[in-house]
């Protein structure tokens, strides 16, 4: 799982553009949206391609991301549970 | 003055002109369907085709060169235009002839179809026909072989979904100032596989026929199509005798200054463009008989729309249908269309419905759903774009008159152009940055800089010209659609490729509710921003604006643009205009 949390951490700092941030500068469990890294509704977007790219998990509502992305942790977990590769 | 409408001229999934689709209005049928003229593979995703292959459309209008299918759908419905009003650029008494047409896809059809040609340097006679501005030029040579002759002004609005209202509103205001006679005014939109693909990153595409202002709406369906008014003074027309449709009382443009892709929950911008169409038609809220919603269906504009509308219409809400349940969204075409669809609507008494409506849901105005008979005076025309750009347009059967002004002369602030890095973080922070390209950076910087030096920190209007656009976005996501066969796309590539994008987001990062606009005309882009600007500052409409020009250097594109010997270079400047 911890393994997953870090490598989870670059994939979004890749798949999002925050050049200056390293995986150590995101809490697991902070907010993803609001506060925390202050994402918004494109950034949701681009998750949801990225569990689909990297891990074969296909949303095909975009509510549905609203829970699983609360945090990297409930990402995480939730990529654990449901990935297909 | 008063702007007379003297002829309208419609393509879309429902018809190839007036009559096919008033009676496709009239017998609520929809155009929505399976995919058959599109090569996507995303065939599951019903569309609002023109039915029509790009060689039958050619065969029809007798055009035997390559053109973009946005430039045959365009030509379609302006002829439609000009013969309905009874000219034609070469009796034209009334010249210089003006043709304003609003565009986002332009040749993007051509340049995805032979996207390997050109690699292999095959195919090149099409490569021009990419940018917006040329596929404008293309319906316009075609319109007259005398073009060359007859030097008409012509400008190619690109905003998104709000280009061709756009495109309407700079011809009124090009009237009013003395600057045209008549004006052919409008847009044209072709589907593409790059905006279907685009938008179905956004997840905003109903697997089903959409459903405007419903409960369980679930997104758009694109369409494709063009839509074209003729507009010229009353006294014009009525010299020589046309039959006028209607008139143009009252419009407006304005930014939500929100967000990129999604509107305000208040609905801010698209209150202000309506309220602000209503003041200059001198008209309240209880004049108008029918509304042309934007209405794309998908859950974010059809809730922040209502919103919008509840606001300024209150207890006298009236007559409300979105018509994209009969064509899909035809995009930048879409304000030409549908105003169109107002004028047929107002001519022949009645309001088309809002198909595949069914139930309501908090915060949701209930739309006409079926059509009905109703004699119509004054119908208001909605149509927003990507990055919050909301125009709304005043149609009436009676004229008001507008206030005219001779062009007055501009004064310029200094041209603001930054190259280095680290004053380009100076006024971009990182949080911003994050999803700009190095160029994006370098014009967000220079206007940032360009108000703080004029002292002007909200401009009255924020106007960008520019020949390709954001182009490094544009080719990220052509070549990874090419590459990935339409599998697994990026959304920011997309979303950032939109012509308006740099206007948009400086409005976003400054709040700036002001008129928004780009223009893609080619080398003659910064004209037409600037004949725009002028014009609005003679009509007393803005007191100055900010103008951007842009463009950026890209490798691949240049790769493809030595067939034809242009290169694509960076710009990014900024000045401040004022009295």
């Amino acid at each position: 799982m911890e393994q997953l949390i870090e490598q989870l951490k670059s994939q979004i700092i890749d798949a999002l553009n925050f050049e200056d941030m390293t995986p150590a500068d995101i809490d697991t469990d902070a907010p993803l949206f609001g506060e925390g890294l202050g994402l918004d509704s494109i950034d949701a977007l681009e998750l949801i391609m990225l569990m689909d790219r990297e891990y074969g998990i296909k949303l095909a509502d975009p509510k549905a991301g609203k829970a699983i992305f609360q945090s990297v942790r409930t990402m995480a977990e939730y990529i654990q549970a449901n990935r297909t590769k | 003055m008063r702007i007379a409408i003297t002829g309208i001229g419609m393509v879309s999934a429902i018809g190839c002109n007036s009559t096919e689709t008033l009676q496709a209005l009239r017998n609520e049928r929809s155009g929505i369907g399976a995919m058959r003229m599109l090569q996507s593979v995303h065939t599951d995703l019903p569309v609002g085709e023109v039915p029509y292959t790009d060689a039958e459309l050619k065969t029809t209008l007798g055009v035997d060169e390559p053109m973009p299918r946005t430039s045959l759908l365009g030509l379609m419905a302006a002829r439609e235009a000009m013969e309905m009003a009874g000219v034609n650029p070469f009796t034209f008494h009334l010249s210089p002839f003006t043709f304003i047409s609003g565009t986002t896809v332009g040749g993007m059809d051509l340049t995805e179809q032979h996207w390997q040609d050109y690699q292999q340097s095959l195919a090149t006679e099409n490569i021009h026909l990419h940018e917006a501005g040329e596929s404008t030029n293309a319906i316009m040579r075609y319109l007259s072989p005398l073009t060359s002759h007859l030097s008409p002004f012509i400008a190619t609005p690109s905003t998104a979904c709000s280009s061709a209202l756009n495109a309407i509103m700079l011809g009124a205001n090009l009237l009013r100032t003395g600057q045209a006679k008549a004006a052919l005014v409008g847009g044209a939109e072709s589907l593409s596989k790059f905006h279907l693909n685009g938008f179905n990153t956004l997840m905003i595409l109903d697997h089903q026929p959409c459903r405007p202002f419903d409960a369980n709406r679930n997104g758009l369906n694109l369409g494709e199509g063009a839509g074209y008014l003729l507009i010229e003074p009353e006294a014009e027309a009525l010299a020589r005798g046309a039959k006028i449709l209607g008139y143009i009382n009252g419009y407006a443009n304005t930014c939500d200054a929100f967000h990129q892709t999604a509107s305000s929950a208040d609905g801010e911008g698209a209150y202000r463009a309506m309220k602000g169409a209503l003041e200059m038609a001198q008209l309240e809220p209880e004049d108008i008989d029918y509304i042309n919603a934007h209405g794309t269906a998908t859950p974010n504009n059809d809730l922040s729309e209502s919103a919008a509308l509840i606001r300024l219409f209150g207890d006298h809400m009236p007559a409300v249908s979105s018509t994209k349940a009969f064509t899909g969204h035809t995009t930048s075409a879409s304000g030409g269309l549908e105003a169109a669809i107002c004028v047929l609507a107002m001519q022949h008494g009645f309001i088309p419905a809002n198909l595949h409506w069914s139930q309501t849901a908090e915060g949701l105005i209930q739309p006409m759903t079926r059509t009905r008979c109703q004699a119509l005076h004054h119908v208001l025309c909605n149509a927003f774009g990507f990055g919050g750009n909301e125009s709304s347009l005043v149609i009436s059967n009676e004229g008001k008159d507008l206030s005219e002004a001779s062009l007055v002369e501009l004064s310029s602030c200094r041209e603001i152009e930054i190259s280095e890095d680290t004053e380009v973080s100076a006024f971009v922070n990182g949080a911003e940055a994050r999803r700009m390209t190095p160029q994006t950076r370098r014009i967000v910087a220079a206007a940032k800089k360009a108000m703080q030096e004029a002292h002007i920190d909200q401009p009255d209007a924020i106007v960008c010209a520019t020949q390709y656009g954001c182009m490094l976005q544009s080719m990220r996501f052509l070549q990874d659609m090419i590459d990935s066969e339409e599998q697994q796309l990026k959304p920011t590539p997309f979303i950032q490729s939109t012509h308006n994008t740099i206007a948009s987001l400086i409005a976003i990062l400054t709040g700036n509710h002001g008129y928004n606009a780009t223009y893609s005309q080619g080398k003659d882009s910064l004209a037409c921003a600037m004949t725009d600007i002028r014009t609005q500052m003679s009509l007393g409409l803005i007191r100055n604006a900010l103008v951007l020009e842009f463009d950026e250097e890209v490798e691949v594109w240049d790769k493809v643009l030595q067939h034809i010997g242009e290169k694509t270079q960076n710009i990014a400047k900024a000045t401040i205009i004022t009295l």
